[in-house]
């Protein structure tokens, strides 16, 4: 038998080559972790951003989502749930993942247009068909006997607006102030019976355990649920004032870097301020930020006059601190039922 | 909780409304009516409050445990793992006492108590596709050297899929297929005597997966070589490399019913170069760990050295069977200047078991059906098991490389044993050997080493702790 030498360099090279060889071969995949009740308008969106990429690029980009309560979400991200992209109904929840993770940087509101936050949305209410219960404004909430549904402000953006526009209208009536606008919240609450953790559950409760005589949320969860129980059971009802809730995104620097995706999340956000964007929002019942876009569609967006968190409560910082915060404002209102 | 609520309350709103629609329309009535009305949706509206908590708490629970790391404490090992299980540590251990007894051989070797193998095995994965593996030696291994700790595995591994995963660092060199066996599992409390012909733990990198729907499995490694029956001391003694390589093929295992579905079968084989004294072996050893055959203190590897390995692994129900032929070629010199010569030992074995209380035969392990309890009066498993094996030296390594006088030529062995499986982590094993020597051409009539003036009788009882 012949000798036979090895060149054992050569041979761990070629292993070494292989390795990289098979690790190359991955497709180019987004996750998007969002809030509850975007669920719809993401299934219209994803596929229309992949086939524009497509387009642009040649490449094909699968998104992945993840839904849940708000601050759930930002807690997931933190705690290693790989977002190329979040995109939330509240600064906080994006706030946090700079503070708290250094995931992004601190300025990352200023890295799109309008406070990176593409669509806005309010808070308004949803009734029974009929509305039994004669439920028109803010103030027919702390009734006795009225039975409202609000998710938890402490896991959920939507329960966060809700708490934060009756805040806002009980400071904005005659002889309003803080104390007045306590008692109010405080005497809303105790109409609660029962806090979902995330705005999905919160419609499930209202709409398909026949639960409460009202529920609070989004505008867009207020035309989607109606228009899926049918407007034979259900009514919309817009308050005389209502908050104004921006719905911001921002793509996850550690992660995409990470991922290699950083310029494909980007362009994923970037694609929301687009026309076919922001359409999608409008047809969603998002309101645009165009305002050429919002005008197309009065009857879907009514009037009413919103107020800002900043208005409310000097800025999502001080209200996070003083009323969501542990044993904040909301705890100690609110009695565990 | 939910639905024996609701069918507690349902009879009393039932009963509720019935008793309301017959109730006669008098306007004081009419009253009590509406009063009943309010108190029936009052309660209504309680119910499905209770109900919706509870299906929250519910959510909540099962959100929790997606996300609530796991910890598992099991017979196979301790486990803590991430919720998703890509990230694990796990602790295993392996302990084995073995009383041994030698007969018919006038106290020359020692009847005794071994602590041939204690290892704390830690294991692990992260990020799901990366692991490593880190076992210490604790025991002593041989009743006649002293403990040593040492490292017997480090190993790192990268999972790109099933048919491609890499190995780096110490590890079992994929040669002998019942080497690759682990230790808890053999039939026999020691291995047969193929073993002494193939390398044991060596250092190197290796690929291997499952290919065809699991029906083949390979392995292709680069090591940097040692000799017969030895382990790696992490240090290479000179710049060569040996290659690996092994093709096991289970080709009905996805038959259900044929008798052939446990049936695997392949070969492999080892290719290198060995230089210096530590290139040749320390010696091979009897079942009862005896050295019946070393190269002269003078004889060095040099050049080339390669083996060749076909082997079979075969489970039907209760019946096992495992078989491997092994020649192992090496060349050596009786000094440094001396004459090359090429050497060729061949052995093989054949080995089977039978689990007399029905569980199945395994190559990684009995399961018994029932754990031993005395106060149950449940047993656990029991198996019986035989093997014979042969091992011949090449008589060109008499007298230049070995001596005829000290060594023998061939040993050939029988066993006879029965193993109790207490549960999947305790075992007792009874095993008996009788190994007998053969000697070279112009060998003494009687050999200078005590030990093979007669044949080898031996009784080794081990109890086990394996999980």
């Amino acid at each position: 038998m012949h000798d036979f030498r090895l060149p054992d360099r050569s041979v761990l090279l070629c292993l070494a080559l292989a390795v990289g060889a098979v690790t190359a071969l991955a497709d180019t995949a987004l996750l998007n972790v969002s809030y509850d009740v975007t669920r719809e308008f993401y299934k219209d969106y994803n596929p229309a951003f992949a086939a524009h990429w497509k387009a642009l690029t040649g490449e094909t980009v699968t998104i992945n989502q993840s839904h849940g309560g708000s601050a759930k979400q930002a807690r997931s991200v933190l705690d290693g749930l790989a977002a190329d992209v979040v995109t939330m109904n509240g600064a906080p929840d994006i706030d946090v993942l700079a503070s708290a993770g250094k995931l992004i940087p601190d300025d990352w509101a200023k890295r799109l247009p309008d406070n990176s936050a593409p669509s806005t949305s309010t808070i308004l209410f949803l009734v029974r068909k009929g509305n039994p219960a004669g439920i028109h404004d803010w103030s027919d909430l702390v009734k006795p006997g009225v039975s409202v549904i609000i998710p938890n402000p402490k896991t959920s953006g939507n329960g966060r607006y809700s708490y934060l526009a009756a805040w806002g209208y009980a400071l904005r009536q005659p002889g309003g102030n803080e104390e007045k606008a306590r008692a109010f919240v405080a005497a809303l609450f105790a109409n609660v019976p029962v806090l979902d953790t995330g705005g999905r559950g919160a419609t499930t409760t209202f709409a398909q355990r026949g639960i409460g005589d009202v529920l609070l949320t989004f505008e867009n969860e207020v035309a989607l649920t109606v228009k899926e129980l049918g407007a034979d059971k259900l009514e919309a009802v817009v308050p005389s004032a209502s908050i104004l809730a921006e719905n911001p995104v921002t793509w996850v620097d550690k992660v995409t870097h990470k991922h290699g995706t950083d310029k494909v999340a980007r362009a994923y956000l970037e694609y929301l301020y687009s026309d076919e964007g922001q359409e999608l929002a409008a047809k969603h019942f998002f309101r645009p930020r165009n305002p050429a876009v919002l005008a197309k569609y009065p009857d879907r967006f009514p009037a009413l006059t919103l107020f800002t968190v900043q208005e409310v409560a000097g800025g999502w910082a001080a209200a996070q601190k003083i009323h969501f915060s542990d044993g904040g404002v909301f705890d100690q209102i609110y009695l565990k039922k | 909780m939910r639905l024996s609520s609701r069918r507690q309350l349902a009879p009393v709103l039932f009963a509720l409304v019935i008793v309301s629609a017959f109730v006669p329309r008098l306007p004081a009535a009419d009253d009590d009516l509406k009063q009943l009305r309010d108190q029936i949706r009052s309660l209504e509206q309680k119910l499905l409050v209770l109900e919706r908590k509870q299906e929250i708490k519910d959510d909540d629970s099962a959100t929790a445990a997606k996300t609530a790391p796991k910890i598992s404490i099991t017979d196979k090992g301790f486990t803590l793992a991430s919720a998703d299980s890509a990230n694990s540590i796990k602790l295993r251990g392996l302990v084995q006492f073995d009383n041994r007894l030698f007969f018919g051989d006038n106290g020359i070797v020692n009847n005794s108590f071994l602590l041939r193998r204690a290892r704390l095995i830690t294991e692990g994965t992260f990020a799901k596709n990366f692991s490593f593996q880190l076992v210490p030696e604790l025991g002593g291994g041989s009743a006649t050297a002293a403990s040593a700790f040492t490292i017997l595995d480090a190993n790192l591994g990268v999972a790109v899929n099933k048919a491609l995963q890499f190995k780096f660092g110490k590890f079992k060199s994929p040669v002998g297929l019942e080497l690759l066996q682990s230790d808890s599992w053999t039939f026999f409390d020691e291995r047969s005597l193929v073993t002494n012909l193939v390398p044991n733990r060596d250092i190197g990198a290796q690929a291997s997966g499952d290919l065809f729907n699991g029906t083949v499995n390979y392995t292709a490694g680069i090591f940097n070589g040692i000799a017969d029956a030895a382990t790696s001391t992490n240090a290479d003694f000179d710049n060569e490399k040996d290659v690996v390589g092994r093709i096991f093929a289970t080709p009905f295992k996805n038959d259900a019913g044929s008798f052939l579905q446990g049936l695997s079968f392949g070969v492999s084989a080892s290719l290198g170069r060995e230089k210096g004294a530590s290139g040749r072996t320390a010696g091979y050893k009897t079942d009862g760990q005896q050295t019946f055959f070393s190269y002269a203190a003078t004889t060095i590897a040099d050049g080339q050295n390669w083996r060749l390995s076909p082997q079979f692994d075969y489970r039907n129900g209760s019946f096992g069977a495992i078989g491997e032929y092994v020649v192992s070629t090496v060349n050596v010199r009786p000094s440094a200047t001396g004459r090359k010569a090429e050497l060729q030992n061949k052995a093989w074995q054949l080995a089977a078991g039978y689990v007399l209380t029905g569980e199945d035969s395994s190559f990684a392990g009995v399961v018994p059906k029932t754990n031993f309890d005395f106060a149950n009066g449940t047993w656990g498993a029991f198996e019986v098991v035989a093997r014979y094996a042969n091992l011949k030296i090449d008589n060109a390594a008499f007298p230049l490389y070995a001596s005829a006088a000290s060594n023998a030529d061939e040993a050939t062995s029988y066993g006879v044993g029965l193993n109790w499986y207490l549960s999947k982590a305790v075992a007792f094993k009874f095993d008996y050997y009788q190994t007998n020597f053969g000697f070279a051409p112009g060998a003494p009539a009687l050999s200078t080493n005590a030990v093979l003036r007669q044949d080898e009788q031996s009784l080794i009882t081990r109890f086990q702790v394996s999980f």
